[in-house]
Order: C-alpha cells, then structure tokens, then sequence
C-alpha cells in the first residue's frame, strides 16, 4: 500500500512539476528561443504546399464565430463604413515597380475567384464559409514587384485597446497560392463591418489570425525587422508563431 | 537463464531515446492541455458542431466546474472547469494550472512548447525505430501471432489465477502487446491526428484528416490517444515500481539488468 501511494504521489508530483517548472522555463530567454526552433522545423517540413479541400454549400456553418478585435471605430473607417466605402482605397506599395490604388469599383472589376473552405482557429474551432474576392496573386502580380520583395504586409484599420495597430504578413509562397484571396464577399454578399468589410485577407492553409480584416494597405517589404515588434504581425509580436499552417 | 545473473539489456540508442521521450511525454501532455483549454469541447465532426459534442468542461458559473461527457454533466469543481488559474486565485478554466504549461492561461507559450516537443518525440520515436529494426532489437518487443495464445495465461498468471507464467523470451506476451500498441499504434496515431489538425498539412495530404473523420474529430482522436498513452504511462511506472524499482531504472541508465525469476521464463 505503501508503495502504490508513493507512485501516485510521484505521478502526480511530475506532472505537476511539470507546470511549474514550464512555467519557470517559460521566462527563460534562451529555453524561448530553443523552442523557437520547432517553428523552423514547421516550416521546413510541412510548408505550404497542395490546396485546401473545397467543401459544398450545404457544408457552410451556421454560425460563423466572429473571434477578432472589435469593428474599427476611427473616425475614417466609420467615415467610409456611412458612405458605402465608395472613396475606399486599397493601397498597394513598398518595393514594387508599380504602386496600386485600387477602389472598390476596380477590385470588383477584376477576375473574381469563389472557394468553401474551412477556417481553423489557433484556439482549436474550425468553421466552414464561402469566400470570393480577388486572389492576392493577382494584385501582387499586377504591382510587379522587386527583385528584393521578401514579404507581404497587411496594414488594417484595427487597433487593439492600446492603440496597437493589427497588421499581418506572408511570404511570397504563401501570398502567391492561388486559394490565398482578398475577400470582398462572405456566403455571397459583401463582408459585413464586424467581419473586416471592405476587404479582408483570406488565406484557408494558415491559422485563422493570418486572415487580416479590414485590409487598407499591402504593403512589399525585404524584411520584417523594422516592423512594429518585428514578428511580422500583431498576435506574431505576441509571441505566436509567424508560421500558422500548424 | 539465471536469476541474479546481471545482463547489458538497453542499448544506448534505447535508454537515450527512452529519457528524452519522457521529458517530452510531459511537456506534450500538459502543454497540449493548456491548448486544450483554449476551446474546451471536442466535436466528432470537421468543422465545430455543438451537435456532435463528445466532451465539454467548462464554468456555468463562478465556482461551478462542470464535465460533460456524450450530453452526461458531472461537476468537478476544483478539478475541472473551475480551477486554479496558475496564479493563485480560481477561474474557469477546463484544466488547472498545477498540470498546464505555462501554469497560467497562455495558449502563444503552450504551442511553442507543444510544437518543439512534438518533433523532439518524432525524431526520437524515428532513432528508437530505425535503431530497433537494424539491429533487430525489435523482434523481441513486437507481439507475434505466436504470443497471441499466451495472453490469457499470461493475464492470469497476473491475476494469481495461475501458478506459472507461460514460456516466453525477454519481453512476456502481454508486455509485448503493450509496447507494439504505444510503439507501432498509439504514438504514430497521435503524431498523425496531431498533423491532421494542421491546416497546411491538411493542405497536402487531405486524406489524413479525412480519414480521422475530419478536422475536429482529429482533435478528438489526439485527446483520446493522449488518454489511452497516459494509462500506459501509469501501467508502466507502477509496474516498474512494483517488479524492482532501482533493478529497472539503473538498467535505463546504465543498460545493465539483473535478471529476475519472471525474465526469460524457459528461454
């Protein structure tokens, strides 16, 4: 008897070690970086690589979580929320050899492209919506950019509480998928303000919080250093991975 | 084979593999529960459907834990649903902070852990495994349709139902039955449905996710895997425990064992 209580309470006490000495660890610069190194081999090893599966519309979710920062309230996103986004403009720069600014009227102009894809969460919930829109590659590739363009950033109208701005980015073997798209509608009509009206990123092989809403602003940059926390995005700079495909 | 006599049983490979798997085992389990804390319910299903709910633990209300399994609440305040916070104070939560990494509730921190972890496990199950097969240590651990007869006495020899084990080699029947289910099944399925959980990997190979029943029911194969590897994992510290504590552990150190009456029966 003796014994087996000895091995619960040493089961349960390495466990629970576990937490506490994680949690000690956790804080540790150097223990942060070498499990930094699992995102290299994730990227490595599983990429970007095939096309998501395409679902039917009887697949689509009832209720799609609505799981970011809250609607934009700046005076210029509710200035363009009241008038239609009719002065909208997507601005598309950095080291490209021909800067865009693109209105809505242009982007509904151009090939459009429809896919029922699913979105996974990093918290763990997938939900099922019809996107369609422009595919990012499209944009890109009409911008032409530099030979030393490594990334693609998107600046949005989204503040965190403390003012921070929300911004993401992909490199070019994500930006140039051709499911990766810049949505103007979700299940047929247009993207409502509380899910990144007038323009939002949708990019179905990556976590949900690469899926920047309220998209103003691409922008082509050789590095991500110089960039706010230079993680390459908002939750990035929060200590999520910049690589969201797993 | 002689009891007492002292024999090199775990090759370096084996015992380095055996330990880092250990560590990471830990580190998996409870940075997988601090994930799982970030949506506490499982769906058997592709995409979140409340109507396929399997588990769910979650805080009705302040100082209420409540667990509910295939639609059946149990409350399991204190233990599940609300617990401590890793802070020293309570909150709902699915699992407590005593048993998550980071004890407190930070789904960036438990991932990066999860995700390093995970390839540590991969790359040490791969070393054990190639290592296994080309020095064919793995023929004395991997269950043959021969040992399938000598479960049941081998069971009851457990049991004190029988006086005598059945003939066996180094490993007994059902100890082999046990390593080739956590060694060739449950830890290549979990390294699997974890993968299907990955939107880009899902991206290249569909037919993975598919065949756990989609991307939700991946989520609930891990957990339930993860379950069934940590029922191995207590099976196997109290059998160690109880068959000569220090005799296994210095064999998992050193590689050197003294044989027992139970090793070898007849070989």
């Amino acid at each position: 008897m003796k014994r087996q209580l000895f091995i619960a309470t040493s089961l349960s006490a390495a466990l629970a070690g576990c937490g506490a000495i994680g949690t000690k660890l956790t804080g540790n610069d150097r223990v942060h970086a070498i499990l930094d190194a699992g995102e290299n081999l994730d990227l490595a090893l599983i990429g970007t690589h095939g096309l998501v599966r395409e679902y039917s519309t009887r697949d689509i979710s009832p209720d799609f979580p609505i799981n970011s920062l809250d609607t934009p309230v700046d005076a210029t996103y509710v200035h363009l929320m009241r008038t239609a986004f009719t002065s909208f403009r997507l601005v598309v720069d950095g080291v490209v050899d021909r800067p865009l600014s693109l209105s809505l009227a242009q982007l509904n102009a151009m090939p459009q492209t429809a896919q029922i894809t699913r979105h996974d969460c990093v918290e763990g919930w997938s939900a099922i919506a019809q996107w369609s829109g422009v595919a990012l590659r499209d944009v890109v590739a009409m911008a032409r950019p530099r030979k030393e363009a490594g990334f693609i950033v998107f600046r949005t109208f989204d503040r965190d509480a403390n003012g921070v701005p929300y911004y993401e980015s992909l490199d070019f073997s994500q930006a140039l998928h051709p499911q990766t798209l810049l949505a103007l509608k979700q299940n047929g009509a247009p993207i409502t303000p509380d899910r990144g009206a007038p323009v939002r990123l949708k990019i179905p092989t990556q976590l949900g919080y690469k899926s920047a809403k309220w998209v103003r602003h691409i922008q082509v940059v050789p590095s991500l250093a110089h960039l706010f926390g230079g993680q390459g995005g908002y939750w990035e700079d929060q200590g999520y991975q910049w690589y969201a495909g797993i | 084979m002689q009891t007492g006599k002292t024999v090199y049983r775990h090759s370096a490979v084996t015992r380095l593999t055996h330990w880092l798997f250990f560590i990471a085992f830990l580190a998996l389990v409870s940075s997988g529960l601090q994930i799982f804390n970030a949506a506490p319910y499982l769906d058997a299903s592709d995409k979140t459907d409340p109507a396929r709910r399997v588990l769910q633990i979650y805080a009705p209300a302040d100082n209420v834990g409540t667990t509910v399994i295939f639609g059946h609440a149990f409350t399991t305040t204190g233990w599940l649903g609300w617990t401590d916070d890793g802070m020293g104070g309570k909150t709902g939560r699915a699992f407590p902070g005593w048993i998550t990494i980071p004890s407190y509730q930070d789904l960036a921190d438990g991932r990066r852990w999860h995700l390093f972890f995970a390839w540590v496990m991969v790359f040490c199950g791969l070393a054990y495994l190639i290592w296994g097969i080309a020095r064919h240590d793995l023929r004395e651990l991997v269950l043959r349709p021969s040992d399938v007869p000598k479960l049941l006495p081998m069971q009851l020899y457990y049991l004190r139902l029988r006086k005598e084990a059945p003939l066996h080699g180094k490993y007994n029947p059902l100890q082999k039955l046990a390593y080739t289910l956590v060694l060739l099944v449950f830890a290549p399925l979990i390294v699997l449905s974890g993968l299907a959980l990955s939107p880009s990997f899902d991206a290249t190979f569909p037919w993975v996710t598919i065949l756990f029943g989609g991307r939700q029911f991946a989520r609930l194969w891990h957990f339930v895997l993860m379950v069934a590897l940590c029922g191995f994992f207590a099976m196997h510290v109290i059998l160690i425990a109880t068959t000569g504590l220090r005799n296994h552990i210095t064999s998992m150190i050193t590689g050197r064992y003294r044989l027992g009456a139970h090793d070898g029966v007849g070989l």
